[in-house]
């Protein structure tokens, strides 16, 4: 993990040692917290994949858990969808908002009422958010269809379709960026105006400035976006289940429970099946191997993140 | 940092550890330790219902269920408590705080609440206070009570059974027989001049609805489980008969142009329901539909009946899919005693369950409420009623993975009707495998 | 929805020769701009848009396929009113979501300067530490941490949610260090230098130097509990005395289904005062960058 390494290596020797119990001591609530919100859960997880665990009664039964994983095919459909998220979903939505907030820094004109207007979708309550968004993207009745129709194109059929049902909620995602793009608004508003004088003197273009300038020196908080980014999609999951819901115009009625990840499984994260595994048919002991390889999936994207970015992140040690 | 943070974290782990071991056990009074005496002789208690329902007007029904009860015990403080979910019951029930009395709309999760020994087994109370379970048709008497523990009692059920719009039947009558049912599908069915569906005499799609491939089995008998709960379903020839049928149908319609009718169609609980705007000349719904058409489509002029059967079989003609809400006392309630005082006169009051039904339009459950002359009838009424008490009624027999072994199914079901499924034998056979291997990692 | 194209809009073309034509492209450029800044409005708008015509329709129009109120149902909204006891729900939203976001500051702001700032062992290791605690799927945290809760007879209230925010809130520490490792060292050596303490150099050079990022943590984490609904539902979904407003919202239903133009009414309300919120919020922090002047 060398995501910290000082670009111009400054002396670490220079400096005096001893700040490690002051660190222990600033972030000692944060330690606290870490052991009882995480490292205890984690625990716990860990305990209960090797038992069967119907939230009431404890039993050890070995790696029967992992073993039931091999061949649980809808745990399969639900990995890739996950992945198919993390790879597409998280991408369109961080370039998305950067493009978005580049926008947002050279409006002259209303530029309050235009970042309120891109901020407000994450306002939007997820359940009503994602129900108005299934019903504008309704193929027959929706206006975006009829708008595509007005220009000659059939549209898809959105969240009827498995191709285009995991599109359509990245659009949802970019919908909701809003907070991705507040951030990044933030970092460029940040970025040193002497520093593009200087480049512009020396005749790069809007791209080279933007490419040379602005991304190195926001990175950090590229990176923030892309992690965060990561760990949200491998945990996506209300906005998966009410798009599917509602599309799929199944409600839960006896003899008719909904199958998630209408349609055919398209929308069928990790997350969902693991709630559906650990609170409707109580097998907490196997939600909780599927939880594990959420957390090892998570931890192994992140790290590699980390890595990529350690190449130009300035921490601000060498400065 | 590692080191130091190891010791601290494992020192949590030990401590809340103990603290989870302990939640829930002081000992709560269990049910039927002492025997109940009269009604006046138990102690005043305030006890906590949850129910699922919502809406105003359902929770004020649930009101004027109980007032009888608080007429009859008036030392005993009933407070409700609305819109709970199973989830929350059972997180309560795990934390050590349940309610005395909780409620679920779903028969799906009894086999569960029975074998955890989250519901109290009510037997010693039912045998200690000579309740005769045998006011409960025989199918809801087996809905509310897995291997040989009875740890919930019916509230109130619902049953299915066939709707048709008489203005689009033409005259006919209401199929009895799958054939018939064919027949008429394909003789009501209008289509434009593009050959897209505008009015379907029967959606065979398990996707429409209350289509679902539970509800459309009682149509062959089909049986899901064997007696030691693994799947039945590959098994047995109904299934392939059911599936037969169905698949011949849809391939009349073309499965693209079925689809396609079905995502144009209004939501089932609107008032846009194909059925109420007749877009659909037959539909397999439950006995709530009449209250609905009677608030959102009062001009429909329809009809229901049992659903038809295999031309084979009519000994099942008259029977239909039954399921309920069901309630009971969660372990660790304070007050079991007062608490199964409430369940026993929720559930056993012809009064109360006739007052229930009236407002909620469900069928009462005990067979003196269903003859009851308070409750409020007419002809599509009655075809519910009718069909609750016929003995070839089904319901989903209790499975500790019931939602799970459904969806298996439901989604197999979903691939064959696309007839991306050419091989129906090995595909069920497939069904079965998923079934019963999630059934061996649940111990069951 | 091709905004992706934005920053290339800008294009790279060499400077023409003329202040005329530099002054025309320049206005060209406005005017693409804002073009393309109100068409992505109106597409970001639609879903509210929705959201609004539902909560004027009639609860059985609500959610068919018109889009458009056959009739304009303003009672919608008093009727929300009446249902609901929205300011008692407003009252436990305000008291989650204020106490969450200033104990969150307070806990959160130190140890995003001690992993930004301090030198010690293991410091990657505590970084990458507070990354991994949002990676726990909160489905499964949800049942160990629920009986600790429980233990303490705190479910049924809203203290499970605020007081864990004493001891820093994983988001908010990683957006906060990214945000602080960018303040160049010159600044907080130089007041070293000058004799200031550690808990001196972060009150008065880096906090004001970090005015839009906490501004930023803050508003995010005031509208993330303004909106959980899990959370709440966790833990008081059986005490309706303590409910907040975004679960409130999910009460206008009956057995088989959702009255959507009454949920939808809710929606708006619930929306509004966070809507005006950001509106000057967002005019402060701007004004806060530009206020610092920064690292130039």
């Amino acid at each position: 993990m060398a995501i910290t390494v000082p670009p111009g290596g400054a002396p670490r020797a220079a400096r005096p040692r001893g700040e490690g119990r002051k660190a222990l001591l600033w972030a000692s609530p944060w330690l606290i917290g870490f052991g009882l919100f995480f490292a205890y859960p984690l625990a716990a997880t860990v305990y209960f994949s090797f038992h069967r665990y119907d939230l009431f009664s404890l039993e050890f039964i070995g790696l029967d858990n992992y073993r039931h994983l091999l061949g649980d095919d809808r745990a399969h459909t639900a990995m890739r969808n996950t992945l198919w998220l993390v790879a597409f979903m998280v991408p369109a939505q961080t370039v998305f908002a950067l493009g978005v907030a580049q926008l947002l820094t050279r409006l002259k004109a209303g530029a309050g009422f235009f970042r309120t207007v891109f901020y407000l979708p994450s306002l939007v309550p997820m359940v009503a958010g994602t129900v108005a968004f299934v019903f504008i993207l309704n193929p027959a009745t929706g206006p975006v269809n009829q708008a595509l129709a007005l220009l000659g194109v059939t549209g898809p059929d959105w969240f009827g379709d498995p191709a285009w049902a995991k599109p359509g909620l990245t659009l949802l995602a970019m919908w909701g960026a809003g907070n991705t793009v507040v951030i990044f608004l933030a970092a460029l508003l940040d970025v040193p105006r002497h520093l593009y004088e200087a480049a512009a003197i020396d005749g790069a273009g809007a791209w080279r400035q933007f490419r040379d300038i602005t991304l190195p020196t926001i990175s950090p908080v590229i990176m923030f976006s892309a992690v965060t980014g990561v760990i949200y999609a491998l945990q996506y999951f209300t906005q998966a289940m009410v798009a599917a819901r509602v599309a799929s115009g199944v409600t839960d009625s006896p003899g008719s429970s909904f199958v998630p990840g209408y349609p055919e499984g398209a929308t069928l994260t990790l997350p969902q099946w693991l709630f559906h595994q650990g609170f409707r048919d109580f097998t907490m002991g196997y939600a909780c191997v599927l939880a594990l390889v959420m957390f090892a999936a998570s931890t192994l994207l992140t790290l590699v993140l980390l890595r990529r970015f350690s190449a130009f992140t300035a921490d601000g040690e060498g400065s | 940092m590692r080191r130091r943070l190891a010791p601290l974290a494992a020192a949590g782990i030990a401590v809340l550890a103990l603290a989870a071991c302990t939640a829930g056990t002081e000992d709560a009074p269990r049910l039927g330790a002492k025997p109940s005496g009269a009604a006046s002789a138990l102690p005043a208690a305030t006890i906590e219902l949850w129910h699922g329902f919502s809406a105003d007007h359902e929770v004020k029904a649930f009101e004027d269920a109980v007032a009888g009860f608080r007429k009859k015990f008036p030392q005993i403080t009933v407070k409700l408590v609305k819109a709970v979910e199973d989830d929350k019951i059972i997180q309560a029930v795990r934390a050590g705080q349940p309610p005395d009395v909780a409620s679920s709309f779903s028969t799906d999760n009894v086999a569960q609440f029975c074998k955890t020994g989250m519901f109290q087994d009510l037997n010693p109370v039912i045998a200690q206070d000579g309740v005769d379970i045998g006011v409960l048709p025989q199918v809801v008497q087996n809905y509310t009570q897995f291997e040989g523990k009875r740890c919930v009692m019916p509230l109130l059920a619902d049953a299915y059974g066939l709707y048709y719009n008489k203005k689009l039947m033409k005259g006919h009558e209401p199929p009895k027989t799958l054939s018939e049912l064919t027949r008429l599908a394909k003789e009501l069915t209008v289509r434009d001049s593009e050959g897209n569906i505008e009015v379907a005499g029967f959606m065979p799609s398990t996707q429409y609805y209350e289509h679902s491939i539970s509800h459309l089995g009682t149509m062959v008998g089909g049986k899901w489980y064997n007696p030691d709960g693994t799947s039945a379903i590959g098994s047995d020839p109904a299934w392939k008969q059911l599936l037969t049928w169905q698949k011949e149908l849809i391939d009349w319609y073309g499965h693209d142009k079925l689809e396609k009718f079905r995502k144009g169609l209004g939501q089932e609980w609107s008032a846009d329901n194909p059925f109420h705007v007749g877009k659909v000349a037959m539909a397999i719904d439950g006995e709530w539909r009449n209250a609905m058409i009677a608030l959102d489509a009062k001009d429909l002029d329809y009809g229901t009946a049992p659903v038809p059967v295999a031309d084979d079989k009519p000994q099942l003609y008259g029977g239909g899919f039954i399921s309920g809400t069901i309630i009971g006392i969660p372990r660790g309630a304070k007050n079991p005693q007062a608490a199964w005082e409430l369940v026993k006169y929720l559930t056993t009051d012809t009064d109360g369950l006739v007052t229930l039904s009236n407002a909620l339009r469900n069928v009462p459950t005990t067979k003196a409420s269903l003859a009851s002359p308070a409750l409020k009838k007419d002809a599509n009424f009655q075809t519910a009623l009718d069909v609750f008490a016929h003995p070839a009624s089904f319901s989903l027999p209790a499975h500790i993975n019931s939602v799970y072994n459904q969806e298996a199914f439901a989604e197999f079901v979903v691939k064959w009707e696309s007839g991306a499924v050419t091989d129906l034998d090995a595909g069920l056979a497939e069904v079965d495998k998923t079934i019963n291997d999630k059934l061996k990692l649940a111990g069951g | 929805m091709s905004v992706t194209a934005a920053p290339a809009a800008r294009g790279a073309r060499p400077a023409a020769p003329g202040v005329a034509s530099a002054r025309a492209r320049a206005a060209l450029y406005w005017i693409a701009r804002h073009a393309i800044a109100v068409a992505l409005a109106i597409m970001f708008l639609g879903p509210l848009a929705f959201v609004a015509l539902t909560a004027l329709m009639t609860d059985r129009q609500a959610l068919t396929a018109d889009l458009w109120p056959d009739s304009w149902n303003w009672g919608n909204f008093a009727e929300v009113f009446e249902r609901a006891p929205l300011l008692r729900w407003l009252g436990n939203t305000m008291l989650y979501a204020g106490l969450s976001t200033a104990f969150m500051l307070l806990s959160s702001i130190p140890v995003a300067y001690a992993l930004a700032r301090f030198r010690f062992r293991g410091r990657n290791l505590a970084f990458f530490g507070v990354i991994a605690m949002m990676m726990l799927p909160p489905q499964v945290v949800a049942v160990p941490i629920y009986l600790v809760w429980a233990r303490f007879e705190l479910t049924g209230t809203l203290w499970p949610l605020i007081l864990p925010m004493l001891l820093g809130d994983a988001f908010s520490i990683f957006l906060l260090r990214q945000f602080l490792v960018t303040i160049p060292r010159e600044y907080t050596d130089a007041a070293k230098v000058d004799g200031c303490s550690d808990l001196r150099v972060l009150l008065k050079v880096v906090l004001p130097m970090a005015r839009p990022a906490i501004a930023a943590v803050a508003l995010f984490g005031f509208f993330y509990c303004w909106n959980d609904y899990y959370g709440p539902l966790l833990y008081t979904s059986t005490a309706p005395e303590q409910w907040t407003l975004s679960l409130g919202l999910a009460s206008f239903r009956s057995l088989h289904s959702v009255q959507w133009n009454l949920t939808m009414a809710a929606t708006l309300l619930v929306m509004a005062p966070v809507i005006i919120v950001f509106f000057f919020a967002q005019r402060v922090f701007i004004e806060g960058v530009t206020l610092t002047g920064v690292k130039g």
